[in-house]
């Protein structure tokens, strides 16, 4: 059975064969127009959406990341 | 990056870490197989790493990540609309501190009845490759980690 996107996302080794099909910049949005929205998650469990989140200041700095 | 958003926090900018897939897992924090796992170690983030801004985690499966180039450690700014005004593919606090100090002074410009309209502008900009600290980083997340960045890369 194919790997499904979850486990091809998280992938649990760092090989090239794994990570770099998530190189994908070149792809991403443009700059000048509206961006997609997304729901996420506070680290209190609270729902909310990127599009909420950006709505409260003129400007949002947004990193992207994780611990490791 | 902390400190930049401190910096910005009072003219009006707000700064978020959006968490993602974990980019070099090891044994101490393998890789993400459930949201249980993902708040243990965005908690961690905050409590070990010392990120002080908001943490929001992305769904599990990564769609707003992947929607914007899934790349490791990426930063974007975005006006309040969510039109995106600065994209780069990896972090470096001085390159956010130059384009959002940039982006303050059009709402000065406009203040000042000058008229603007937007254009896109491309540059190469230059980050810290502190390798010593990254491996230290490898490290805490486990041997793993480290071994398969050398297989990678060195």
């Amino acid at each position: 059975m194919a790997p499904d996107l979850l486990t091809l996302y998280n992938y649990d080794e760092f090989i090239p064969a794994k990570f770099e099909p998530w190189m994908r910049f070149d792809q991403s949005p443009p700059l000048g127009e509206k961006g997609p929205d997304f729901p996420l998650t506070c680290l209190d469990g609270t729902e909310t959406r990127l599009s909420e989140v950006l709505a409260k200041n003129t400007y949002t700095i947004v990193e992207f990341g994780s611990f490791t | 990056m902390n400190a930049l958003a401190d910096r910005v926090a009072d003219q009006g900018v707000g700064s978020i870490f959006l968490y993602t897939h974990e980019a070099h897992p090891g044994e101490h924090y393998p890789h993400l197989t459930s949201m249980e796992q993902k708040f243990k170690h965005a908690h961690d983030l905050r409590d070990v790493l010392g990120v002080t801004r908001p943490i929001l985690l992305d769904s599990l499966d990564g769609v707003c990540h992947r929607a914007y180039g899934s790349m490791p450690n990426m930063t974007w700014i975005f006006n309040r609309s969510g039109t995106p005004l600065y994209k780069s593919d990896w972090t470096d606090s001085n390159s956010v501190a130059n384009a959002i100090d940039y982006f303050l002074d059009v709402i000065q410009r406009r203040r000042g009845k000058e008229r603007l309209a937007p254009f896109r502008v491309e540059r190469l900009d230059f980050r810290n490759q502190d390798r010593e600290a990254f491996y230290k980083g490898l490290e805490r997340n486990g041997p793993k980690a480290v071994r398969e960045f050398q297989e990678a890369f060195d």
